[in-house]
């Protein structure tokens, strides 16, 4: 029971912590130079990757959803799979989890090392306080793109399942084309934005909360980023369920 | 609580030699390790107080609970007219933007070229224009003695470079007291000098507060107005560099006769 | 290091005129010759690890009680984290099938396609991916945590091999948890999908158990654990591979981390491409 009100406790300083990052923002005001170099960091820098990933995943979409649908007779089905199970789920997780993974860990041990090294103490001397300054802008760029990343790696996905599932295995390209648009709505694509947002808001807090909170030295940081990166992953997945039943339940 | 009169009142006001930041029996501990058992030391305005002792004996703590980065179990820590430990958040910062730090390896960010560091605190809490913060941030580095590497990265510095670009960081803001944490930790002895000669430098020409904290004796009588002993969370002995050097005082003197053995000690023999 | 706004060099004289041909140079060239070069490079270097590693493997000389508490303690720490989100996974497939096969009226197929997707695809990658957020980042931060502190080279001094002590064990460890974990995560999955279908959309218990194995067979909860296996050895491989060349004091242990998850995601998925056509590539078209 002890372990039960040690998580409790933690999530609740998760949430003052959250708390705080907004508070201060609003207080101290929004560092926007901050803003901009986050966002790059993050779109720019964790697009590559996501691009290379969005390809693979798309064009296994296609494959697995002919396996699946030509036993049961409809292997021309494959573009209504595609647009449901690519768009609403798979996409907007795989955004989160890469940029979870790449930028996430990063902003979570560039924290801790601030930490270690007397960085965060520093700013707060200044009379500034390291919340507005080091993770509220990290909250706004993670909202702001992810959103656009989860969009673009729709794009990708889509298209390299339509090369798969056209030259690999032989789908008639219109016929894929009708069921892909027949069944993919503007609620769907409204559903897949709405959902990166709240996981560009569990990215940045969660890891500015481990970072912010390490302890100083290399263990600590890279104890920080493990844990950061962990929590990221489950909460993510937990919360998409949470979204899929709401949105669409 | 507040026993020290002159404590309450503003900064500037405060006649030069009267306590400006004054401890009163502050307890603190982290978890069952009590760092602080009843610390009461006054710090004059406009000298150098140098708190001296054994690492691990809370000389940071009390850099940090002057800051407010850390909160005492008990006691009181008045800075000017606030008592820092229940100062509302406006009032702390207050008091932090009349208080600059050297940290003990420069906390520099990394991410920013050692002129942005500088110019950092300015462009958070002024609205000074470019040019001007161009100016201000050479005029620093010149204080320091580093002119012209604002443009170079703090990783490229060496350790005695971060303490001295940390410095003018900290005195950018022109602030009315200036903490110095472990000055000549981890540098060699030359550097090291270098290091004192500019605090006193520093001290002739800003004529603020000065808070030094160290564990070098020989820094220690090069830069000091007053020194304080810290040991095993109490404190020992305090008063000029004159009485601490004929204090009678048992670990005092056990603590000078170990680091008084080094040969070349300019000014040790009473 | 964070880049960023704060760029050295001249980042104080305001931006007045843009330098446009090196602008373009950094934002077009430069990301291309790095996208060839990069990853040919980190490739060599990689598999010069892992083939040091894996010939370390039949001289014996590694710990077998280390591989074991290393294979304990991770089936420890993944175990939760892993049966957590594949839990939710299922679930989510459940109410996303509903949704598709009410379309047809048919749903009754929902557990055939929950179980071909958990079992072929998902508890494989999603087992393998957790245990590398877990396990693996925290085989790079133990690992670089000895590297920045010397410890690695004094295990060296002390005619120790520090492959053999250090990261035999831990990969092995890693190849031999996550098959086990994906085969756990293959029923978990399954009862998420079971909870969603038979709990919230009344389906019958009957019809969703007949028809669980309508599309895979014993065949693929053998391929499910071998992708899980190849998967283990990679993130293994990975992970101490980051971890063991760890340099640049504490930040080099937190790009260890980061480092170590990313390229897993990112090996795990276009392995995965590569094992689902090798596996299924023929029974699928």
């Amino acid at each position: 029971m002890s372990a039960l009100a040690a998580g409790v406790r933690k999530v609740g300083a998760y949430a003052w912590f959250t708390v705080d990052c907004v508070r201060a923002t609003v207080t101290h005001g929004v560092p926007w130079d901050r803003v901009m170099s986050e966002s790059y960091k993050v779109g720019i820098r964790s697009f590559p990757v996501l691009f290379t990933m969005a390809l693979f995943v798309g064009s296994n979409l296609a494959i697995q959803g002919h396996a699946a649908f030509s036993t049961l007779g409809g292997g021309n089905l494959v573009g209504m799979f595609v647009a449901l199970a690519g768009v609403r789920e798979v996409c907007p997780l795989l955004a989160a989890t890469m940029v979870a993974a790449k930028a996430g860990t990063e902003m979570a041990a560039q924290l801790a090392v601030m930490r270690t090294k007397e960085q965060i103490d520093a700013i707060e001397v200044m009379a500034i306080d390291p919340r507005s300054e080091l993770v509220a802008p990290s909250i706004i760029a993670v909202m702001l793109t992810l959103p656009a990343l989860t969009v673009l790696t729709i794009a990708v996905s889509l298209i390299s399942s339509m090369l798969v599932a056209v030259y690999q295995l032989g789908v008639d390209r219109g016929e894929y084309l009708s069921f892909l648009v027949g069944y993919l709505t503007a609620y769907d694509l409204f559903a897949a934005t709405a959902k990166s947002v709240v996981f560009g808001l569990i990215i940045a807090t969660v890891s500015g909360y481990f970072g912010f909170f390490s302890e100083r030295g290399a263990r600590g940081v890279g104890q920080a980023t493990n844990r950061a990166v962990v929590t990221m992953c489950i909460v993510i997945i937990t919360l998409n369920f949470a979204l899929t039943s709401i949105l669409y339940g | 609580m507040a026993d020290s009169p002159s404590a309450q009142r503003p900064f500037d006001a405060i006649p030069d030699g009267d306590p400006v930041i004054s401890f009163r029996d502050v307890h603190k501990s982290f978890g069952d390790k009590h760092i602080l058992r009843g610390i009461s030391l006054d710090f004059p305005r406009g000298r150098t107080t140098v708190v001296i002792g054994p690492s691990g004996t809370g000389k940071s703590v009390c850099m940090k609970l002057i800051v407010g980065l850390l909160v005492p179990e008990k006691g009181d820590v008045w800075v000017g007219g606030t008592n820092v430990p229940d100062a509302p958040e406006k009032d702390l910062m207050s008091v932090r933007r009349r208080i600059g730090m050297m940290f003990q390896d420069g906390a520099l960010f990394d991410s920013m070229s050692v002129g942005d560091n500088i110019a950092f605190p300015l462009r958070r809490h002024t609205k000074l224009r470019e040019a001007e913060i161009h100016d201000a941030v050479d005029h620093a580095l010149e204080q320091v003695g580093l002119p012209g590497i604002a443009d170079r990265a703090p990783s490229a510095l060496s350790g005695g470079m971060r303490k001295r670009v940390s410095l003018a960081r900290a005195i950018i803001t022109k602030p009315e007291i200036v903490m110095f944490d472990e000055p000549n930790s981890g540098l060699d002895p030359l550097t090291s000098d270098e290091i004192d000669s500019l605090i006193s430098r520093m001290k002739e020409e800003l004529g603020i507060t000065f808070i030094v904290i160290s564990h070098d004796i020989v820094g220690t009588f090069a830069v000091a107005d007053k020194i304080a002993m810290l040991y095993n969370g109490h404190l020992v002995a305090s008063g000029s560099p004159d009485e601490i050097l004929h204090s009678e005082e048992p670990i005092l003197r056990r603590f000078l006769a170990r680091n008084m053995d080094l040969p070349a000690l300019p000014g040790a023999k009473p | 290091m964070g880049g960023g706004v704060y760029q050295r060099g001249k980042a104080q004289q305001a931006p007045q005129g843009v330098d446009l041909g090196g602008t373009l140079r950094a934002v077009l060239l430069s990301p291309l010759v790095a996208a060839v070069r990069g990853p040919i490079d980190v490739l060599g270097r990689f598999s010069r690890f892992g083939a040091r590693v894996l010939l370390t493997v039949p001289t014996r000389r590694w710990s077998v009680r280390e591989f074991v508490t290393q294979a304990g303690t991770l089936t420890a720490r993944c175990f939760i984290p892993v049966c957590a989100t594949i839990f939710p996974f299922g679930a989510v497939i459940g109410v996303q099938g509903m949704a598709i096969f009410d379309l047809f009226g048919a749903h009754r197929l929902l557990s055939s396609l929950l179980s071909l997707v958990i079992i072929r695809e998902l508890a494989p990658v999603l087992a393998a991916v957790l245990v590398a957020a877990q396990g693996g980042a925290s085989f790079a931060a133990e690992l670089g945590a000895m590297r920045i502190k010397e410890e690695l080279d004094a295990t060296a001094v002390m005619g120790i091999d520090p492959i053999g002590w250090h990261v035999v064990p831990r990969v092995l460890a890693m190849a031999f948890v996550v098959p086990l974990l994906t085969t756990l995560a293959n029923a978990f999955g399954v009862a998420g999908g079971y909870v969603v279908a038979v709990g919230l959309y009344d389906q019958d218990h009957g019809v969703f158990v007949h028809h669980m194995a309508q599309l895979i067979g014993i065949f693929d909860l053998g391929a499910s654990a071998f992708k899980g296996a190849v998967f283990g050895l990679l993130v293994g491989l990975i992970s101490t591979w980051r971890g063991y060349g760890a340099t640049g004091g504490a930040e080099g242990v937190g790009r260890a981390v980061n480092d170590t998850v990313v390229y897993s995601v990112m090996f795990i998925l276009v392995v995965n491409y590569q094992l689902s056509s090798l596996l299924f590539g023929g029974t699928g078209g």
